[in-house]
């Protein structure tokens, strides 16, 4: 189990949901200058491969739902790291009808990168930080997805049809 | 004489003193003409090297009760931008369809509808575009009131007051979680 | 006796494969300037895989295509000597008997693949067996003039037909070995070949749709056949080696072709299967004429 616990620390696959912005900030993070290979962090194409959700920049509705899905496939233990000021308050869209406002409303958040946006000295801070929640066994928040699940379900009802998008078997 | 006089020109030669054209720039000309002209200077602009539509877009003066549609078009061979502008009642008025002119328009116009609600006529296909399950009235009209919409739907009590208090907290470096 | 004799010889064959990948990840990481990730990372790769608590399975097909595709590298490994080492099995032609099974892998992965419904899986798995109208024919046709030469088809007797040193297969057959080059690189799937995976245009193809420990399998399955398929061409064409000089050859295959996919751009399917057709094809064909006349 310690094995285990290890292994996920130091082997995180990351899926980069870029809905705009941030998608700058990621290939300097893993090229040569900053090399996030060497902390075993790696771009994966899908979520079901994946460990680690990377929502950088605002989210609008539309994008929400996409990534509600793409969450919900990952296998759990999941982690997810909020990106820049537009995950926290909305950042510059804070006024906007069509960004979503406060993430950790609709999918739970293990860490957010403040800055608009953040560099990739940040960014590489919050996965060294992260590793050592998970080493610990602090980075819970999938655990708490599937706790408060009607929760969760409440919140996203309120800015998109739940029935309407969810996966029908 | 310079292509935007030269262009100038040619517009009040053909279509006379139903329109006004002024030059607002270098590289720029503006033609403000009422809505039945718009479609023959757009033809007319197209057969005279103005291949590229760049642009339509929207102006909403909600104090004069009109909407100001402007036609952005540019020529590589010119290397001239121009703007024709038109005003439509806000409400009551609709808009013929530039797409079979412009098959660029399309696109373009299906935008305008969803966010302002400008009717265009005779354009085959206006419905649901960017915005997904939109309720309500257009979000990009002047009477559209965002911050009591976003207070309402995102569930913000006081949006400048929950979004933007400033906790005193010290700078912690990068990425740090405060 | 032997059945443990086996568990142990995969056990083996595994971890050195994922160390050969974490190599290959290193390698790759330095030509690009980078530092890349410890040697081991493959390992704890797998380790986290076979952790995580729940994967999504389409069905029954879905679930057991990565046993299918590791199940047929494994029984591969029965027949394949690690050098001079005894195989677990081997009689007179076996070589045809493991490129049988080499089909079993990718078969696997397309049985599996085939149920998620994805159509990127799709994909890659109509390039998977496009692609091995390329490379199969020519790693046949390149290996051929070694069994055509020692008169067997059996890959035990070929490695013990050969000499030491200089009558290693590799130096009396250059040409057929320069063709086994191209097809090995092939085999492995690595860069101008690397179409059916190709991350960034089919999403990791047969992949896609797998998570958690069937990604665990693909990773151990892929680990292996690295193994298997330098280890074959080792084989044949370096002759009776003992198990350290054959894992440094097989080593030494690997890296070079992990260089080349460090620098390659991808072929699209088409241009892949025509260039095998090309160049590769009229080494192999070359090599075989010159068996055929020299003796």
């Amino acid at each position: 189990m310690k094995l285990f616990k290890f292994s996920q620390s130091r082997s995180l696959w990351m899926m980069h949901f870029c809905t705009g912005c941030g998608a700058v900030e990621l290939p300097p993070t893993m090229t040569s200058r900053f090399d996030m290979e060497r902390f075993g962090i790696m771009p994966m194409a899908t979520p079901r491969q994946s460990d680690l959700l990377l929502i950088t920049g605002y989210l609008t509705i539309k994008t929400l739902k996409r990534v509600v899905r793409a969450y919900e496939q990952m296998p759990t233990p999941r982690y997810v790291i909020g990106f820049g000021s537009c995950t926290i308050n909305g950042g510059m869209y804070w006024d906007s009808y069509n960004v979503i406002k406060k993430l950790e409303l609709y999918i739970p958040v293990d860490l957010y990168i403040n800055g608009c946006m953040p560099r990739p000295e940040a960014i590489i801070d919050a996965f060294l930080k992260l590793r050592e929640m998970i080493a610990k066994g602090e980075a819970n928040a999938w655990k708490k997805y599937i706790e408060n699940y009607e929760w969760y379900k409440k919140n996203q009802s309120e800015v998109f049809d739940v029935e309407k998008w969810s996966v029908k078997k | 004489m310079t292509q935007e006089e030269k262009i100038k020109k040619d517009i009040e030669t053909t279509f006379g003193e139903l329109v006004n054209v002024n030059i607002q720039r270098e590289k720029r000309v503006r033609v403000n003409a009422p809505k039945n002209m718009v479609l023959p200077i757009l033809a007319y602009l197209k057969q005279r090297g103005f291949h590229q539509f760049t642009l339509l877009t929207c102006v909403d003066w909600i104090n004069d009760g009109e909407f100001e549609l402007v036609y952005n078009l540019y020529s590589l061979s010119y290397n001239v931008h121009v703007l024709i502008s038109t005003r439509i009642k806000r409400d009551t008025e609709t808009m013929p369809t530039a797409i079979n002119v412009y098959e660029m328009a399309f696109d373009y116009e299906r935008e305008i509808h969803e966010m302002f609600g400008v009717v265009f006529e005779g354009h085959p296909r206006l419905d649901e575009f960017l915005l997904e399950d939109w309720k309500g009235i257009p979000p990009m009209r002047k009477d559209f009131d965002t911050r009591k919409y976003v207070e309402e739907k995102f569930g913000v009590k006081d949006l400048t007051k929950e979004l933007f208090t400033r906790k005193e907290q010290p700078y912690r470096g990068p990425g740090s979680n405060g | 006796m032997s059945i443990l004799y086996f568990f142990l010889y995969l056990l083996l064959v595994t971890i050195v494969g994922l160390l050969y990948m974490g190599v290959a990840r290193k390698v790759t990481a330095h030509v690009q300037n980078r530092y890349g990730p410890p040697i081991y990372q493959p390992i704890l790769d797998v380790l986290k895989l076979f952790g995580k608590k729940d994967a999504a399975s389409h069905g029954v097909m879905h679930t057991l295509g990565p046993v299918i595709a590791y199940t047929g590298i494994g029984a591969t490994l029965l027949f394949l000597p690690l050098g001079n080492h005894t195989p677990l099995l081997h009689f007179n032609g076996d070589l045809f008997v493991v490129l049988y099974l080499l089909v079993v892998g990718p078969l696997g992965m397309a049985l599996g693949a085939g149920e998620s419904a994805n159509s990127n899986a799709t994909i890659g798995i109509a390039r998977a067996l496009s692609m091995m109208l390329g490379y199969e024919i020519i790693f046949f046709m390149a290996t051929l003039p070694v069994f055509y030469a020692n008169h067997t088809a059996s890959i035990y007797k070929v490695i013990l037909a050969q000499g030491t040193f200089p009558k290693w297969a590799a130096i009396m057959y250059p040409i057929s070995f320069i063709a086994g080059l191209f097809a090995v690189q092939g085999l492995l799937g690595e860069k101008p070949f690397e179409l059916v995976i190709a991350p960034h245009e089919i999403a990791s193809g047969p992949m896609v749709e797998y998570g958690g420990k069937f990604l665990g399998f693909l990773q151990i399955w892929h680990a292996v056949g690295i193994i298997v398929e330098t280890g074959l061409f080792v084989d044949i064409f370096f002759g009776p080696q003992n198990i350290l000089w054959f894992f440094v050859g097989t080593f030494f295959v690997f890296l070079a072709s992990v260089l080349v996919n460090a620098v390659m751009p991808r072929f699209r399917i088409e241009q892949a299967v025509r260039f095998y057709w090309g160049i590769p094809l009229l080494f192999a064909i070359l090599g075989i004429l010159q068996v055929y006349l020299w003796r």
